[in-house]
């Protein structure tokens, strides 16, 4: 007999979130938007590693960074699952059209950047964390893959696991119109659920086509509301104004995995 | 905190690559010390390289999506089809077995559909205007052929695809391993794809890390890698009739830098130590090593270093990279499988390339095909971005 298909639960110890004007969960808390906050800083890379990082690694340290928090053992040993859907794109492009327009060589250095990891890859180089690092994508399903990953490795006892997913803006030459996005990072740092750190709050996932009642919502702005990450954001904002219940991980735009925090 | 935990039962695999689909015809390749790396077949890159290099091209015809998904398709997608038509009988005994949200699509690539993008890129430059077939959505991103395999193998619980360059298809063992022992799932498929496309190998052109010649892992005159395509999936399930199993994995980042490995393997070591960890098993206990061994000088140097720390000159060192070519995101599927292979036949390849060797590589690299008994095999993937990972792989 197998059994039921709600994943057993864990503890959410930290939060993190950066928005275009809202460059920290505290920023969002505190009401008004700052227009001069539309690119994230990356202030937890360090001077060295920043410059190597695009507008989403710098989204994921950022976001890192609040969700860690002083909390136990930091991001120089924290396991980090890092989700996003179209990854570098940006970098991508840039090198199509290097490779065609030939303007100029193809670039070394934007070459190896291009690669999906490279957000989580230079987040760990800056902060010295030899451990485990992850970098995964499901389109607008990446929130619940990247929670599943998260909690497999909580559940397996990797101790606390930062789970963080981000998109940067969707590249005008490749998605357009109705489809584009704006730059979106959320973060949240698990633990065991029997954890005696502090906590948010517990939560488990229910599988893909769960039809329960879910929590409104949060008011945001179109462009976020596009970005595949929303979910992740949605889950970020309830956990923070201390509501319990159902919250759909992809905004009708994906296969319907819900995470329920109790 | 690494615990031994059950192994993961691979009650089925399948692979494609530049030695063939089927599993005789690689057995020959490698017993024969017979490489699939040569020239681009003409049309098979988007732009021509004006450089030489080998790469390891699949040459089989692959099939064509059905109709309802043929709006996905493109080589990636196609490499998956060929691959899951290679599991369809143990497949439909899994979906008999375990309820479709209890089987997990669990994948790697690095590439994802960078080969079709940059076709229709240079139209877009060409002419302002994508070609009408072409949609990013669902022919570039990770996620687009994850939808296209879920659809042909019914599988319906969490579904990801694992981008960490070249440990991306090592990695989905890791995850298969803890989301069965979370008791989120009872069976999963997993793996990694990828395929040749000319930005990469411009690429890796442009950091000098091209052999012209088919790559010379371990060797003397080694001089770079060569890069190849295809893939390799692997059934795991919580019950079954395990043909090998994946006892542990390790792992672990260099934190040194982007694109270099840390020059005495300090994360490669750990990785590997952290796989015998969690199999509760010793350095003694592994018979032969499969190693990342991509040809280039400072990888094949770090890794050997690691090697020789943990396990001395006593095991088998091969680099099946000669074979296949660097595969990238399907690297760690594919040296996966031809780990299993060593495990069910009792003999491993030469490592092609490795003469003449050299003297600074302080390992035991054979040369000429080594019959045994090869009950643990460790499977090493090392990336970009200072990503480690290794696979303990064992007989039942």
């Amino acid at each position: 007999m197998s059994a039921p298909s709600r994943s057993p639960s864990v503890a959410v110890l930290g939060l993190g979130l950066w928005l275009p004007g809202y460059p920290s969960l505290g920023a969002w808390r505190g009401g008004a938007a700052d227009p001069s906050a539309q690119k994230p800083v990356g202030e937890a890379l360090g001077r060295m590693h920043r410059r190597r990082a695009g507008p989403l690694g710098r989204a994921v340290a950022d976001a890192a960074a609040e969700a860690m928090g002083t909390a136990e053992p930091g991001l120089g040993s924290v396991a980090t699952v890092v989700g996003s859907s179209i990854g570098e794109a940006a970098t991508l492009v840039s090198l199509l059209d290097q490779m065609w327009r030939g303007t100029e060589p193809m670039s070394p250095a934007d070459f190896t950047v291009s690669v999906h990891n490279a957000a989580s890859g230079v987040l760990s180089i800056a902060t010295g964390n030899r451990g485990f690092t992850t970098s995964i994508a499901a389109d607008h399903d990446t929130p619940a893959a990247a929670l599943y990953e998260g909690l497999g490795l909580v559940l397996t006892g990797s101790g606390p696991v930062l789970v963080l997913c981000a998109d940067e803006g969707a590249p005008e030459a490749l998605l357009t119109g109705d489809e584009a996005w704006t730059i979106a990072a959320a973060g949240v740092l698990l633990g065991a659920a029997d954890s005696e750190t502090p906590h948010l709050g517990h939560l488990h996932l229910l599988p893909a086509g769960s039809d329960v009642p879910s929590l409104e919502p949060a008011a945001l702005e179109r462009g976020t509301v596009l970005n595949p990450q929303v979910g992740l954001v949605d889950l970020v904002l309830h956990l923070a104004a201390g509501r319990r219940g159902a919250v759909r991980l992809d905004r009708g735009r994906g296969r319907g995995f819900v995470a329920v925090i109790e | 905190m690494i615990r031994p935990a059950a192994p993961l039962l691979v009650t089925a695999y399948s692979m494609v690559h530049a030695l063939g689909e089927g599993r005789e015809q690689i057995l020959d390749a490698l017993a024969n010390g017979r490489s699939g790396l040569g020239a681009p077949s003409p049309g098979s890159l988007a732009q021509p390289l004006g450089f030489e290099t080998a790469v390891g091209e699949v040459r089989c015809e692959l099939p064509e999506l059905p109709a309802e998904l043929v709006a996905r398709s493109t080589r990636l997608a196609r490499l998956g089809l060929h691959l899951v038509n290679g599991l369809e009988a143990p497949l439909a005994r899994a979906r008999e077995r375990w309820r479709p949200e209890r089987i997990a699509l669990l994948l790697g690539t690095s590439t994802a559909g960078a080969a079709t993008t940059e076709r229709a890129y240079r139209r877009f430059v060409a002419e302002g205007t994508f070609p009408g077939a072409y949609d990013f959505r669902l022919q570039h991103t990770y996620g687009a052929v994850l939808d296209v395999l879920r659809a042909l193998t019914g599988a319906q619980g969490p579904a990801l695809m694992v981008s960490t360059a070249c440990t991306s298809g090592a990695k989905p063992f890791a995850t298969a391993r803890r989301l069965m022992a979370a008791d989120v799932i009872d069976a999963a498929i997993v793996g990694g794809i990828d395929t040749l496309c000319s930005l990469t190998l411009l690429g890796f052109h442009s950091l000098q890390a091209l052999d012209r010649k088919p790559c010379r892992p371990f060797g003397a005159g080694r001089a770079g890698i060569s890069i190849g395509e295809g893939g390799a999936l692997a059934l795991v399930e919580r019950r079954g009739d395990a043909r090998v199993l994946v006892e542990g994995v390790g792992e672990t980042s260099d934190a040194y830098h982007i694109s270099a490995p840390h020059p005495e393997g300090l994360g490669a070591l750990s990785a590997m130590g952290a796989a015998l960890l969690q199999a509760g098993v010793g350095s003694d206990a592994v018979d032969h090593i499969n190693a990342h061994g991509t040809g280039t000088r400072l990888n094949d140097s770090a890794e050997a270093k690691a090697i020789a720390a943990l396990f001395g000159t006593r095991v088998p060192v091969v680099s099946t990279k000669g074979y296949t070519g660097h595969t990238l995101g399907a690297a760690g599927a594919i040296e996966f499988a031809f780990s299993a292979l060593a495990v069910e036949e009792g003999w491993i390849p030469p490592s092609l390339g490795a003469e003449p060797k050299d003297e600074d590589i302080a390992v035991f690299v054979p040369t000429v095909r080594t019959e045994g008994r090869f009950r643990r095999v460790l499977s090493n993937s090392f990336a970009f971005g200072g990503n480690n990972v290794s696979l303990l792989v064992g007989a039942p």
